[in-house]
């Protein structure tokens, strides 16, 4: 689906309220201008001249042009000067829906951006696949326990940070959590008759799960898991981090602002036009409208992004409930079972997409203790919505977000 | 008088005009022309339609959910109808009904004054909602 955009140019650049290009536009101006300053300096020594002297005469008084200049300008100012422009357009890619906004003065080279944005998660979605039988990743499950996989740069540096979340959480986000995943299936369950998985199974799937079984060799740009049986997916990291990616395309290409949207996992540099910053809403967890859960509407709080990531992991994007209890699509590596920590949804606010990516997922099995603590440790910052639907923020983030009333 | 008559038709005041004159009066209307396209984007504008009776407000709905709502005021019910991110007066118990002949607005306000009726367009912030935003993590 292509959905391209063009948004209208904000109030504060509307010709009435932007006239203080005008003086720089006058000096600077084109020869024309200035002969006709240099005209009007002259004049100024012959009060006879002009229109006093005779009515109809064709010669102007000097003042009056300066003013049709003045307005001249005034009016069309909006199409002399070349000015930013909002863009924006939305893609389905890594089975999600993506939307990328570019400011730029110009649609070819936004749309340029844009392309090199989609081109660089389109990539991505193919090496990181799960399902598709000829990515990178199918091929280091069928290598399980047997031998190492060559991969790209971008896959290896993928798996490297998967390792590295892992490793500062403790091992709660883990991307070898797969065997599980597969069991508990929740992208395949009917929802009129959703199957829990046997306490027997989920032990024999926990026997493959630890990431510290994954063997990453960066001289030879080979991934190996050490057993048979082990899985890995990504999927808990890959849209953060493509958000990264197509930000570097994107800023490869001259842009100086845009966001990117990879679903919920955004990042975002520069600001929109008028200096205005790019603003971001996060999710209320439980939408008032118990009828229409999964509308993307009521937003508990929203936050500026500049230059940095925001990602949010909840209980309510995939789940179902079997006899009164909700069973969600994020599982704890240690229990094999949902997590349950107290918490509803986690958003992580880092400088990287893959960093607040699988922070989000982490932080929202280590439970909203444990969580804070840990983004406080590291200097970053992130909005936790407990069970009891109160919403907990990081010391640093304090007065520089807008908490909504959550109904 | 007479003579004012008599310039207009031998084109007696424009032709006591510079050439200036005319284009700085050409200009004049131009501004103003253009000032009118700009009024549009100075009203507020907004994704939450605000109904009010009596300076109390009975709804407040998403201008992109499309509606019917009725409404109770002295004279009686007022039609209210949300469609592709517009709102209308459909009906009013008014006699000149001009609230009704404003027709579909997607910023300002329509008033129904006889019943005390306002319609109003615009952002709450007590309740945001995803339209608000650039983008939306979830």
């Amino acid at each position: 689906m292509r959905n391209m955009l063009e948004l209208s140019p904000p109030r504060a650049t509307s010709p009435l309220g932007r006239q203080n290009p005008e003086p720089t536009n006058y000096v600077t101006g084109n020869r024309t201008r200035r002969d006709d300053r240099r005209w009007m300096m002259d004049d100024g020594q012959n009060p006879e001249s002009g229109r006093q002297k005779n009515n109809s005469s064709f010669i102007p008084h000097p003042s009056s042009l300066i003013l049709l200049l003045f307005m001249f300008c005034a009016l069309f100012l909006t199409a002399c000067a070349r000015q930013d422009r909002v863009f924006k357009e939305s893609r389905f890619v890594m089975d999600t829906l993506c939307t990328i906004t570019v400011v730029s003065p110009s649609e070819k080279q936004a749309g340029k951006a844009i392309g090199a944005g989609f081109d660089s998660i389109e990539i991505l979605e193919q090496r990181l696949s799960f399902f598709s039988s000829d990515s990178e990743v199918t091929a280091i499950n069928n290598a399980a326990g047997s031998s190492p996989v060559m991969v790209s740069k971008e896959t290896f540096g993928l798996i490297q940070k998967a390792i590295e979340v892992a490793d500062i959480t403790y091992g709660a986000f883990d991307p070898s959590v797969a065997p599980l995943t597969e069991l508990w299936d929740f992208s395949g369950q009917d929802p009129e008759h959703p199957v829990v998985p046997g306490e027997r199974e989920i032990k024999l799937a926990l026997r493959s799960v630890g990431y510290k079984k994954i063997k990453a060799d960066p001289s030879a740009s080979e991934v190996l898991l050490e057993e048979k049986g082990m899985k890995i997916e990504l999927g808990g990291i890959a849209k953060g981090y493509a958000a990264d990616m197509a930000v570097e395309a994107i800023k490869a290409r001259g842009i100086k602002a845009a966001l990117v949207a990879v679903a919920g996992d955004i990042k975002g540099f520069g600001s929109k036009p008028g200096n205005r910053p790019w603003n971001v809403g996060v999710q209320n967890p439980r939408t008032p409208d118990a009828k229409k859960p999964d509308r993307t509407k009521d937003i508990i709080a929203s936050l500026h992004l500049n230059g940095e990531a925001v990602s949010t992991s909840g209980d309510y994007q995939r789940f179902f409930i079997k006899d009164g209890k909700r069973y969600h699509h994020i599982l704890d590596p240690e229990t094999g079972y949902p997590a349950a920590a107290g918490v509803i949804s986690v958003s992580v606010i880092a400088p990287d997409g893959y960093m607040a990516d699988g922070l989000s997922t982490g932080i929202f099995i280590l439970g909203r203790e444990k969580g804070i603590k840990l983004l406080e440790s590291m200097g970053l910052d992130g909005i936790i919505v407990d069970a009891d639907r109160k919403v907990h923020i990081t010391k640093n983030l304090r007065g520089k977000i807008n908490i909504e009333e959550a109904d | 008088m007479k003579r004012l008559i008599k310039d207009l038709r031998t084109g007696g005041v424009l032709s006591m005009a510079t050439f200036m004159d005319k284009l700085l009066f050409f200009l004049l209307v131009a501004l103003a022309i253009a000032g009118f396209s700009f009024m549009d984007d100075l009203l507020p504008a907004g994704n939450l339609v605000n109904i009010s009776v009596d300076d109390t407000t009975v709804y407040k709905l998403y201008l992109d959910e499309d509606r019917v709502v009725s409404v109770k005021g002295p004279l009686g019910d007022n039609i209210i109808e949300i469609k592709d991110g517009k709102v209308r007066m459909k009906d009013a118990p008014c006699p000149q009904k001009l609230c009704v002949r404003q027709g579909w607005v997607d910023r300002g306000a329509i008033v129904c004054l006889p019943n005390r009726v306002v319609v109003s367009v615009g952002g709450d912030k007590q309740h945001s909602h995803a339209g608000d935003f650039d983008a939306v993590t979830k």
